[in-house]
Protein backbone atom coordinates (compact mmCIF):
# COMPACT_ATOMS: atom_id res chain seq x y z
CA UNK A 1 0.00 0.00 0.00
CA UNK A 2 1.42 3.32 -1.02
CA UNK A 3 1.90 6.11 1.43
CA UNK A 4 -0.62 8.15 -0.48
CA UNK A 5 -3.36 5.60 -0.04
CA UNK A 6 -2.62 5.30 3.65
CA UNK A 7 -2.90 9.04 4.00
CA UNK A 8 -6.11 9.00 2.02
CA UNK A 9 -7.54 6.34 4.28
CA UNK A 10 -6.70 8.27 7.40
CA UNK A 11 -8.15 11.40 5.94
CA UNK A 12 -11.28 9.63 4.85
CA UNK A 13 -11.84 8.51 8.37
CA UNK A 14 -11.40 11.94 9.84
CA UNK A 15 -12.88 13.88 6.94
CA UNK A 16 -10.11 16.38 7.26
CA UNK A 17 -8.89 18.82 4.70
CA UNK A 18 -5.75 20.84 4.87
CA UNK A 19 -6.03 24.25 3.32
CA UNK A 20 -3.18 26.66 2.80
CA UNK A 21 -3.88 30.39 2.55
CA UNK A 22 -1.21 32.31 0.71
CA UNK A 23 -0.82 35.57 -1.15
CA UNK A 24 1.03 38.84 -0.90
CA UNK A 25 1.02 40.80 2.33
CA UNK A 26 -1.98 43.06 2.79
CA UNK A 27 -4.19 40.85 0.61
CA UNK A 28 -6.53 39.94 3.49
CA UNK A 29 -5.73 36.28 4.23
CA UNK A 30 -6.12 36.52 7.99
CA UNK A 31 -9.23 38.65 7.67
CA UNK A 32 -10.84 36.05 5.41
CA UNK A 33 -10.10 33.23 7.82
CA UNK A 34 -11.39 35.14 10.84
CA UNK A 35 -14.44 36.36 8.95
CA UNK A 36 -15.43 32.89 7.82
CA UNK A 37 -15.00 31.69 11.37
CA UNK A 38 -17.26 34.46 12.61
CA UNK A 39 -14.58 36.26 14.59
CA UNK A 40 -13.87 39.93 15.07
CA UNK A 41 -11.91 41.31 12.13
CA UNK A 42 -11.44 44.86 13.33
CA UNK A 43 -8.00 44.39 14.88
CA UNK A 44 -5.71 42.27 12.75
CA UNK A 45 -1.98 42.81 12.70
CA UNK A 46 0.09 41.79 9.71
CA UNK A 47 0.84 38.12 10.27
CA UNK A 48 4.29 37.50 11.65
CA UNK A 49 4.59 33.74 11.17
CA UNK A 50 1.35 31.85 10.73
CA UNK A 51 -2.06 31.06 12.25
CA UNK A 52 -3.88 27.74 12.23
CA UNK A 53 -7.64 27.58 12.40
CA UNK A 54 -9.67 24.42 12.61
CA UNK A 55 -13.14 24.99 11.30
CA UNK A 56 -16.03 22.56 11.01
CA UNK A 57 -17.42 23.13 7.54
CA UNK A 58 -20.43 21.07 6.53
CA UNK A 59 -19.38 17.51 7.34
CA UNK A 60 -15.69 18.26 6.99
CA UNK A 61 -13.01 19.57 9.29
CA UNK A 62 -10.92 22.24 7.65
CA UNK A 63 -7.42 22.83 8.91
CA UNK A 64 -6.67 26.26 7.59
CA UNK A 65 -3.06 27.38 7.60
CA UNK A 66 -2.86 31.12 7.23
CA UNK A 67 0.72 32.03 6.43
CA UNK A 68 2.14 35.55 6.54
CA UNK A 69 2.72 37.16 3.17
CA UNK A 70 5.48 39.69 3.88
CA UNK A 71 8.32 39.32 1.45
CA UNK A 72 10.78 38.24 4.13
CA UNK A 73 8.70 35.28 5.19
CA UNK A 74 7.45 34.14 1.77
CA UNK A 75 10.43 31.81 1.58
CA UNK A 76 8.93 29.90 4.51
CA UNK A 77 5.74 29.10 2.61
CA UNK A 78 7.42 25.94 1.37
CA UNK A 79 7.36 24.56 4.90
CA UNK A 80 3.59 24.31 4.70
CA UNK A 81 3.21 22.64 1.32
CA UNK A 82 3.17 19.03 2.49
CA UNK A 83 -0.22 17.32 2.30
CA UNK A 84 -2.02 20.43 1.19
CA UNK A 85 -5.43 19.56 -0.26
CA UNK A 86 -6.53 23.05 -1.12
CA UNK A 87 -4.69 26.23 -1.92
CA UNK A 88 -6.30 29.62 -1.43
CA UNK A 89 -4.51 32.43 -3.20
CA UNK A 90 -5.71 35.81 -2.01
CA UNK A 91 -5.33 38.87 -4.21
CA UNK A 92 -5.77 42.47 -3.13
CA UNK A 93 -7.77 43.52 -6.20
CA UNK A 94 -7.23 47.17 -5.34
CA UNK A 95 -3.44 46.98 -5.17
CA UNK A 96 -2.93 47.50 -8.88
CA UNK A 97 0.74 48.31 -8.68
CA UNK A 98 1.71 45.00 -7.13
CA UNK A 99 -0.32 42.73 -9.42
CA UNK A 100 2.86 41.85 -11.30
CA UNK A 101 4.45 40.82 -8.05
CA UNK A 102 1.33 38.85 -7.22
CA UNK A 103 1.36 37.06 -10.55
CA UNK A 104 5.02 36.18 -10.23
CA UNK A 105 4.58 34.74 -6.76
CA UNK A 106 1.51 32.74 -7.77
CA UNK A 107 3.07 31.14 -10.82
CA UNK A 108 6.21 30.49 -8.83
CA UNK A 109 4.17 28.75 -6.17
CA UNK A 110 2.30 26.58 -8.65
CA UNK A 111 5.57 25.16 -9.96
CA UNK A 112 5.90 23.40 -6.63
CA UNK A 113 5.45 19.68 -7.12
CA UNK A 114 4.01 19.11 -3.67
CA UNK A 115 1.11 21.38 -4.57
CA UNK A 116 0.48 19.88 -7.98
CA UNK A 117 -2.64 18.01 -6.88
CA UNK A 118 -4.11 20.77 -4.74
CA UNK A 119 -7.29 22.53 -5.80
CA UNK A 120 -6.69 26.23 -6.29
CA UNK A 121 -9.16 28.89 -5.20
CA UNK A 122 -8.28 32.46 -6.06
CA UNK A 123 -10.03 35.11 -4.02
CA UNK A 124 -10.15 38.47 -5.78
CA UNK A 125 -10.49 40.21 -2.45
CA UNK A 126 -11.46 43.79 -1.57
CA UNK A 127 -14.21 43.99 -4.17
CA UNK A 128 -15.92 46.44 -1.84
CA UNK A 129 -13.23 49.05 -2.55
CA UNK A 130 -13.86 51.52 -5.34
CA UNK A 131 -11.50 50.93 -8.22
CA UNK A 132 -10.81 47.28 -7.40
CA UNK A 133 -10.39 45.07 -10.45
CA UNK A 134 -13.14 42.54 -11.17
CA UNK A 135 -12.43 38.79 -11.02
CA UNK A 136 -12.41 38.72 -14.84
CA UNK A 137 -9.80 41.43 -14.97
CA UNK A 138 -7.74 39.68 -12.31
CA UNK A 139 -7.96 36.47 -14.39
CA UNK A 140 -6.43 38.31 -17.31
CA UNK A 141 -3.78 40.14 -15.33
CA UNK A 142 -2.66 37.01 -13.52
CA UNK A 143 -2.84 35.04 -16.78
CA UNK A 144 -4.85 32.30 -15.11
CA UNK A 145 -5.98 30.85 -18.42
CA UNK A 146 -2.40 29.70 -18.92
CA UNK A 147 -2.49 27.48 -15.86
CA UNK A 148 -1.82 23.80 -16.26
CA UNK A 149 -4.90 22.12 -17.73
CA UNK A 150 -4.90 19.50 -14.99
CA UNK A 151 -5.22 22.10 -12.27
CA UNK A 152 -8.63 22.50 -10.66
CA UNK A 153 -9.00 26.22 -10.13
CA UNK A 154 -11.62 28.89 -9.71
CA UNK A 155 -11.56 32.61 -9.14
CA UNK A 156 -14.17 34.29 -6.99
CA UNK A 157 -14.59 37.95 -6.18
CA UNK A 158 -15.03 38.57 -2.50
CA UNK A 159 -14.84 41.07 0.28
CA UNK A 160 -13.39 39.88 3.54
CA UNK A 161 -14.74 43.09 5.01
CA UNK A 162 -18.40 42.43 4.15
CA UNK A 163 -18.02 38.65 3.91
CA UNK A 164 -19.43 38.58 0.40
CA UNK A 165 -18.23 35.69 -1.76
CA UNK A 166 -16.34 33.91 1.00
CA UNK A 167 -18.79 31.05 1.46
CA UNK A 168 -19.20 30.63 -2.26
CA UNK A 169 -15.45 30.25 -2.56
CA UNK A 170 -15.05 27.80 0.28
CA UNK A 171 -18.06 25.80 -0.94
CA UNK A 172 -16.39 25.30 -4.27
CA UNK A 173 -13.04 24.46 -2.69
CA UNK A 174 -14.44 21.92 -0.24
CA UNK A 175 -16.59 20.30 -2.93
CA UNK A 176 -13.69 20.06 -5.30
CA UNK A 177 -11.40 18.53 -2.70
CA UNK A 178 -14.10 16.15 -1.53
CA UNK A 179 -14.73 14.93 -5.05
CA UNK A 180 -11.05 14.06 -5.33
CA UNK A 181 -10.37 12.57 -1.92
CA UNK A 182 -13.65 11.14 -0.79
CA UNK A 183 -14.81 9.72 -4.08
CA UNK A 184 -15.86 6.48 -2.46
CA UNK A 185 -18.36 8.06 -0.09
CA UNK B 1 -17.04 -69.58 3.31
CA UNK B 2 -13.68 -67.90 3.13
CA UNK B 3 -11.90 -71.19 3.02
CA UNK B 4 -13.90 -72.30 0.04
CA UNK B 5 -13.12 -69.20 -1.85
CA UNK B 6 -9.43 -69.49 -1.14
CA UNK B 7 -9.48 -72.94 -2.54
CA UNK B 8 -11.31 -72.08 -5.65
CA UNK B 9 -9.23 -68.98 -6.50
CA UNK B 10 -6.14 -70.60 -8.00
CA UNK B 11 -8.22 -72.44 -10.50
CA UNK B 12 -10.34 -69.55 -11.46
CA UNK B 13 -7.53 -67.12 -12.14
CA UNK B 14 -6.41 -69.30 -14.93
CA UNK B 15 -9.32 -68.21 -16.94
CA UNK B 16 -10.30 -64.82 -15.57
CA UNK B 17 -12.46 -63.62 -18.40
CA UNK B 18 -14.86 -66.43 -18.35
CA UNK B 19 -14.67 -67.71 -14.81
CA UNK B 20 -14.70 -64.37 -12.86
CA UNK B 21 -17.30 -61.90 -14.05
CA UNK B 22 -16.29 -59.25 -11.52
CA UNK B 23 -12.71 -59.22 -12.66
CA UNK B 24 -13.76 -59.07 -16.28
CA UNK B 25 -15.94 -56.12 -15.66
CA UNK B 26 -13.10 -54.38 -13.94
CA UNK B 27 -10.73 -54.99 -16.83
CA UNK B 28 -13.32 -53.77 -19.20
CA UNK B 29 -13.82 -50.62 -17.29
CA UNK B 30 -10.09 -50.03 -17.15
CA UNK B 31 -9.67 -50.50 -20.84
CA UNK B 32 -12.64 -48.24 -21.45
CA UNK B 33 -11.11 -45.61 -19.36
CA UNK B 34 -7.86 -45.87 -21.26
CA UNK B 35 -9.60 -45.79 -24.56
CA UNK B 36 -10.27 -42.08 -24.82
CA UNK B 37 -6.62 -41.27 -24.15
CA UNK B 38 -5.45 -43.72 -26.66
CA UNK B 39 -7.91 -42.70 -29.26
CA UNK B 40 -7.53 -39.00 -28.63
CA UNK B 41 -3.78 -38.74 -28.54
CA UNK B 42 -2.48 -40.54 -31.50
CA UNK B 43 -5.53 -40.66 -33.69
CA UNK B 44 -7.37 -37.41 -34.15
CA UNK B 45 -5.14 -34.43 -33.25
CA UNK B 46 -1.38 -34.72 -33.18
CA UNK B 47 -0.19 -35.70 -36.58
CA UNK B 48 -3.07 -34.47 -38.53
CA UNK B 49 -3.25 -31.30 -36.46
CA UNK B 50 0.43 -30.57 -36.58
CA UNK B 51 0.32 -30.90 -40.30
CA UNK B 52 -2.74 -28.75 -40.68
CA UNK B 53 -1.30 -26.20 -38.31
CA UNK B 54 1.95 -26.07 -40.25
CA UNK B 55 0.17 -25.61 -43.51
CA UNK B 56 -2.00 -22.88 -42.05
CA UNK B 57 1.02 -21.22 -40.57
CA UNK B 58 2.98 -21.22 -43.80
CA UNK B 59 -0.05 -19.89 -45.67
CA UNK B 60 -0.32 -16.90 -43.37
CA UNK B 61 3.40 -16.39 -43.54
CA UNK B 62 3.30 -16.29 -47.32
CA UNK B 63 0.46 -13.84 -47.39
CA UNK B 64 2.27 -11.59 -44.91
CA UNK B 65 5.44 -11.86 -46.93
CA UNK B 66 3.69 -10.89 -50.10
CA UNK B 67 1.94 -7.99 -48.35
CA UNK B 68 5.27 -6.76 -47.12
CA UNK B 69 6.82 -7.00 -50.55
CA UNK B 70 3.91 -5.08 -52.01
CA UNK B 71 4.31 -2.37 -49.40
CA UNK B 72 8.01 -2.13 -50.06
CA UNK B 73 7.56 -1.84 -53.79
CA UNK B 74 4.82 0.71 -53.77
CA UNK B 75 6.56 3.94 -54.64
CA UNK B 76 3.47 5.70 -55.76
CA UNK B 77 3.14 8.76 -53.53
CA UNK B 78 -0.66 8.63 -53.71
CA UNK B 79 -0.68 5.25 -52.01
CA UNK B 80 1.29 6.66 -49.08
CA UNK B 81 -1.80 7.27 -47.06
CA UNK B 82 -3.06 3.72 -47.49
CA UNK B 83 0.41 2.39 -46.87
CA UNK B 84 0.28 3.09 -43.24
CA UNK B 85 -2.96 1.22 -42.74
CA UNK B 86 -1.61 -1.61 -44.89
CA UNK B 87 1.41 -1.91 -42.65
CA UNK B 88 -0.82 -1.84 -39.64
CA UNK B 89 -2.87 -4.66 -41.10
CA UNK B 90 0.33 -6.66 -41.63
CA UNK B 91 1.35 -6.02 -38.08
CA UNK B 92 -2.04 -7.26 -36.92
CA UNK B 93 -1.79 -10.45 -38.97
CA UNK B 94 1.67 -11.10 -37.57
CA UNK B 95 0.38 -10.84 -34.05
CA UNK B 96 -2.56 -13.08 -35.02
CA UNK B 97 -0.07 -15.62 -36.25
CA UNK B 98 1.84 -15.35 -33.03
CA UNK B 99 -1.37 -16.00 -31.14
CA UNK B 100 -2.08 -19.03 -33.28
CA UNK B 101 1.30 -20.51 -32.40
CA UNK B 102 0.75 -19.83 -28.72
CA UNK B 103 -2.70 -21.44 -28.80
CA UNK B 104 -1.45 -24.59 -30.46
CA UNK B 105 1.90 -24.85 -28.74
CA UNK B 106 0.57 -27.39 -26.21
CA UNK B 107 0.49 -30.19 -28.73
CA UNK B 108 3.16 -29.04 -31.16
CA UNK B 109 6.54 -30.66 -31.03
CA UNK B 110 8.94 -28.24 -29.44
CA UNK B 111 11.00 -28.05 -32.61
CA UNK B 112 8.02 -26.79 -34.57
CA UNK B 113 7.22 -24.22 -31.90
CA UNK B 114 10.75 -22.89 -32.01
CA UNK B 115 10.79 -22.69 -35.79
CA UNK B 116 7.46 -20.92 -35.86
CA UNK B 117 8.53 -18.37 -33.30
CA UNK B 118 11.72 -17.73 -35.25
CA UNK B 119 9.70 -17.19 -38.39
CA UNK B 120 7.45 -14.75 -36.57
CA UNK B 121 10.33 -12.73 -35.19
CA UNK B 122 11.90 -12.55 -38.63
CA UNK B 123 8.55 -11.41 -40.02
CA UNK B 124 8.42 -8.71 -37.40
CA UNK B 125 11.92 -7.65 -38.27
CA UNK B 126 11.13 -7.37 -41.94
CA UNK B 127 7.96 -5.44 -41.16
CA UNK B 128 10.03 -3.01 -39.19
CA UNK B 129 12.50 -2.72 -42.04
CA UNK B 130 9.78 -2.07 -44.55
CA UNK B 131 8.13 0.45 -42.29
CA UNK B 132 11.30 2.42 -41.76
CA UNK B 133 12.07 2.18 -45.47
CA UNK B 134 8.75 3.27 -46.82
CA UNK B 135 7.58 5.49 -44.03
CA UNK B 136 10.64 6.89 -42.28
CA UNK B 137 8.59 6.90 -39.15
CA UNK B 138 11.22 7.01 -36.48
CA UNK B 139 13.13 9.88 -37.92
CA UNK B 140 9.95 11.70 -38.63
CA UNK B 141 8.56 11.23 -35.14
CA UNK B 142 11.76 12.40 -33.58
CA UNK B 143 11.86 15.49 -35.70
CA UNK B 144 8.24 16.32 -35.10
CA UNK B 145 8.74 15.97 -31.37
CA UNK B 146 11.66 18.31 -31.44
CA UNK B 147 9.77 20.73 -33.56
CA UNK B 148 6.75 20.64 -31.27
CA UNK B 149 8.85 21.26 -28.18
CA UNK B 150 10.38 24.19 -29.99
CA UNK B 151 6.92 25.50 -30.69
CA UNK B 152 6.04 25.20 -27.03
CA UNK B 153 9.09 27.20 -26.13
CA UNK B 154 8.13 29.82 -28.59
CA UNK B 155 4.61 30.13 -27.31
CA UNK B 156 5.95 30.28 -23.81
CA UNK B 157 8.14 33.14 -24.80
CA UNK B 158 5.24 34.78 -26.54
CA UNK B 159 3.07 34.26 -23.50
CA UNK B 160 5.73 35.82 -21.41
CA UNK B 161 5.95 38.79 -23.69
CA UNK B 162 2.21 39.16 -23.62
CA UNK B 163 2.31 38.85 -19.86
CA UNK B 164 4.71 41.69 -19.62
CA UNK B 165 2.58 43.87 -21.82
CA UNK B 166 -0.79 42.91 -20.41
CA UNK B 167 -0.81 44.70 -17.09
CA UNK B 168 0.14 48.01 -18.64
CA UNK B 169 -2.86 48.10 -20.92
CA UNK B 170 -5.37 46.56 -18.61
CA UNK B 171 -4.53 48.10 -15.27
CA UNK B 172 -5.93 51.56 -14.87
CA UNK B 173 -4.37 54.11 -12.57
CA UNK B 174 -5.77 54.64 -9.13
CA UNK B 175 -6.79 58.14 -8.23
CA UNK B 176 -3.76 59.80 -6.72
CA UNK B 177 -0.88 62.24 -6.77
CA UNK B 178 2.16 61.26 -8.81
CA UNK B 179 5.32 62.57 -10.41
CA UNK B 180 5.55 65.98 -8.78
CA UNK B 181 8.11 68.16 -7.11
CA UNK B 182 7.92 71.03 -4.64
CA UNK B 183 4.14 71.09 -4.48
CA UNK B 184 1.50 71.21 -1.81
CA UNK B 185 -1.11 68.61 -2.75
CA UNK B 186 -4.48 68.79 -1.04
CA UNK B 187 -7.53 66.57 -1.27
CA UNK B 188 -10.63 66.31 0.82
CA UNK B 189 -12.59 63.07 0.86
CA UNK B 190 -16.29 63.22 1.54
CA UNK B 191 -18.17 60.31 3.07
CA UNK B 192 -19.57 59.04 -0.22
CA UNK B 193 -16.29 58.60 -2.04
CA UNK B 194 -14.52 56.46 0.51
CA UNK B 195 -12.12 54.96 -1.95
CA UNK B 196 -8.46 54.24 -2.26
CA UNK B 197 -5.71 56.68 -3.04
CA UNK B 198 -2.24 56.40 -4.44
CA UNK B 199 0.69 58.72 -3.73
CA UNK B 200 3.81 58.00 -5.74
CA UNK B 201 7.00 59.45 -7.16
CA UNK B 202 6.98 62.75 -5.31
CA UNK B 203 9.94 64.83 -4.36
CA UNK B 204 9.83 67.53 -1.66
CA UNK B 205 6.05 67.72 -1.62
CA UNK B 206 3.51 68.14 1.11
CA UNK B 207 0.37 66.01 0.87
CA UNK B 208 -2.74 66.76 2.91
CA UNK B 209 -5.63 64.30 2.75
CA UNK B 210 -8.65 64.97 4.92
CA UNK B 211 -11.75 62.85 5.41
CA UNK B 212 -12.04 59.06 5.48
CA UNK B 213 -10.38 56.68 3.05
CA UNK B 214 -10.42 52.94 2.46
CA UNK B 215 -6.80 52.39 1.53
CA UNK B 216 -3.66 54.33 0.70
CA UNK B 217 -0.71 53.15 -1.37
CA UNK B 218 2.47 55.20 -1.06
CA UNK B 219 5.52 54.59 -3.29
CA UNK B 220 8.84 56.30 -3.88
CA UNK B 221 8.68 59.54 -1.98
CA UNK B 222 11.66 61.67 -1.14
CA UNK B 223 11.72 64.45 1.45
CA UNK B 224 7.96 64.65 1.58
CA UNK B 225 5.42 65.32 4.30
CA UNK B 226 2.22 63.28 4.20
CA UNK B 227 -0.72 64.07 6.48
CA UNK B 228 -3.84 61.96 6.21
CA UNK B 229 -7.18 61.53 7.88
CA UNK B 230 -8.28 58.08 9.06
CA UNK B 231 -7.90 55.10 6.73
CA UNK B 232 -10.46 52.40 7.33
CA UNK B 233 -8.43 49.69 5.62
CA UNK B 234 -4.69 49.54 5.29
CA UNK B 235 -1.78 51.74 4.35
CA UNK B 236 1.13 50.37 2.35
CA UNK B 237 4.29 52.44 2.20
CA UNK B 238 7.25 51.48 0.01
CA UNK B 239 10.59 53.07 -0.85
CA UNK B 240 10.48 56.34 0.99
CA UNK B 241 13.35 58.42 2.25
CA UNK B 242 13.61 61.47 4.47
CA UNK B 243 9.85 61.74 4.88
CA UNK B 244 7.39 62.54 7.63
CA UNK B 245 4.08 60.66 7.78
CA UNK B 246 1.14 61.42 10.00
CA UNK B 247 -1.32 58.57 9.50
CA UNK B 248 -4.24 56.86 11.19
CA UNK B 249 -5.17 53.43 9.89
CA UNK B 250 -6.26 49.92 10.76
CA UNK B 251 -3.10 48.39 9.33
CA UNK B 252 0.21 49.93 8.36
CA UNK B 253 3.02 48.21 6.47
CA UNK B 254 6.28 49.98 5.71
CA UNK B 255 8.79 48.49 3.26
CA UNK B 256 12.18 49.89 2.27
CA UNK B 257 11.97 53.13 4.22
CA UNK B 258 15.01 55.07 5.26
CA UNK B 259 15.38 57.93 7.71
CA UNK B 260 11.70 58.71 8.03
CA UNK B 261 9.39 59.57 10.90
CA UNK B 262 5.93 58.03 11.37
CA UNK B 263 3.29 59.60 13.62
CA UNK B 264 0.72 56.85 13.78
CA UNK B 265 -2.54 55.74 15.21
CA UNK B 266 -3.06 52.05 14.39
CA UNK B 267 -5.61 49.46 15.43
CA UNK B 268 -3.07 46.69 14.91
CA UNK B 269 0.69 46.43 15.16
CA UNK B 270 2.53 48.39 12.46
CA UNK B 271 5.19 46.44 10.64
CA UNK B 272 8.42 47.37 8.92
CA UNK B 273 10.48 45.32 6.50
CA UNK B 274 13.85 46.26 5.00
CA UNK B 275 13.84 49.59 6.80
CA UNK B 276 16.49 51.56 8.61
CA UNK B 277 16.51 54.71 10.68
CA UNK B 278 12.74 54.89 10.98
CA UNK B 279 11.18 56.46 14.07
CA UNK B 280 7.69 56.23 15.50
CA UNK B 281 5.48 58.60 17.48
CA UNK B 282 1.77 58.98 18.25
CA UNK B 283 -0.66 60.51 15.75
CA UNK B 284 -0.87 64.27 16.00
CA UNK B 285 -3.03 65.55 13.19
CA UNK B 286 -5.99 67.81 13.64
CA UNK B 287 -8.40 69.47 11.25
CA UNK B 288 -11.96 70.56 11.46
CA UNK B 289 -14.08 67.42 11.85
CA UNK B 290 -11.26 64.94 12.46
CA UNK B 291 -12.92 63.65 15.64
CA UNK B 292 -15.99 62.64 13.67
CA UNK B 293 -13.90 61.03 10.93
CA UNK B 294 -11.83 59.09 13.45
CA UNK B 295 -14.95 57.86 15.18
CA UNK B 296 -16.51 56.84 11.89
CA UNK B 297 -13.40 54.85 11.02
CA UNK B 298 -13.18 53.22 14.42
CA UNK B 299 -9.94 55.01 15.09
CA UNK B 300 -11.02 57.40 17.79
CA UNK B 301 -9.28 55.40 20.48
CA UNK B 302 -5.55 55.63 21.08
CA UNK B 303 -4.37 52.05 21.32
CA UNK B 304 -0.72 52.79 21.87
CA UNK B 305 0.08 50.40 19.03
CA UNK B 306 2.15 53.08 17.31
CA UNK B 307 5.04 51.87 19.49
CA UNK B 308 4.44 48.12 18.97
CA UNK B 309 6.39 47.87 15.75
CA UNK B 310 7.19 44.44 14.30
CA UNK B 311 10.34 44.33 12.22
CA UNK B 312 10.19 41.41 9.81
CA UNK B 313 13.91 41.74 9.31
CA UNK B 314 14.60 41.40 12.99
CA UNK B 315 12.83 38.35 14.38
CA UNK B 316 14.53 38.49 17.76
CA UNK B 317 13.44 39.36 21.24
CA UNK B 318 15.83 42.27 21.59
CA UNK B 319 14.96 45.67 20.16
CA UNK B 320 15.49 45.98 16.43
CA UNK B 321 18.26 48.40 15.44
CA UNK B 322 16.18 49.47 12.45
CA UNK B 323 13.60 51.56 14.29
CA UNK B 324 13.18 53.56 17.47
CA UNK B 325 10.68 55.68 19.32
CA UNK B 326 10.95 59.29 18.35
CA UNK B 327 12.17 61.34 21.32
CA UNK B 328 9.56 63.88 22.35
CA UNK B 329 12.06 66.69 22.06
CA UNK B 330 12.35 66.02 18.33
CA UNK B 331 8.64 65.59 17.71
CA UNK B 332 6.83 68.06 15.51
CA UNK B 333 4.33 68.34 18.35
CA UNK B 334 1.18 68.73 16.32
CA UNK B 335 0.05 69.30 12.77
CA UNK B 336 -3.00 71.40 12.15
CA UNK B 337 -4.63 71.60 8.75
CA UNK B 338 -6.72 74.74 8.69
CA UNK B 339 -9.88 74.98 6.62
CA UNK B 340 -8.23 77.60 4.50
CA UNK B 341 -5.50 75.12 3.63
CA UNK B 342 -7.90 72.48 2.33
Amino acid sequence: MGLLSIIRKIKRKEKEMRILMVGLDNSGKTTIVLKINGEDTSVISPTLGFNIKTIAYNKYTLNIWDVGGQRTIRSYWRNYFEQTDGLVWVVDSSDLRRLDDCKFELHNLLKEERLSGASLLIFANKQDIQGALSPDEITKVLNLEALDKTRHWKIIGCSAYTGEGLLEGFDWLVQDIASRIYVLD
Amino acid sequence: MEGEEDLSNPIKTLDPASSHPKHTAMLERLSNRKQPFLSRNPDSHPFESTNSFLSRFSQSKHSIDSDLTRCRQSTDPDSKSTLKSDLEAVSISISDLEKLVAENSYFLPSYEVRTCLQTISSLKQSLENVTSEVVPKKKFAFKSKKASSGVVDKTEIENHEIDLEKPSFIVPDLPGFRNMENEVLVKEFKGSEMGEFSISDLNSCEVRLTGCLRAIFIHRLKNCKVYTGPVFGSVLIEEVEGCVFVLASHQIRVHHARASDFYLRVRSRPIIEDCSGVRFAPYCLSYDGIERDLKESNLDEETGNWANVDDFKWLKAVQSPNWEILPESESVGGVIILNSDK
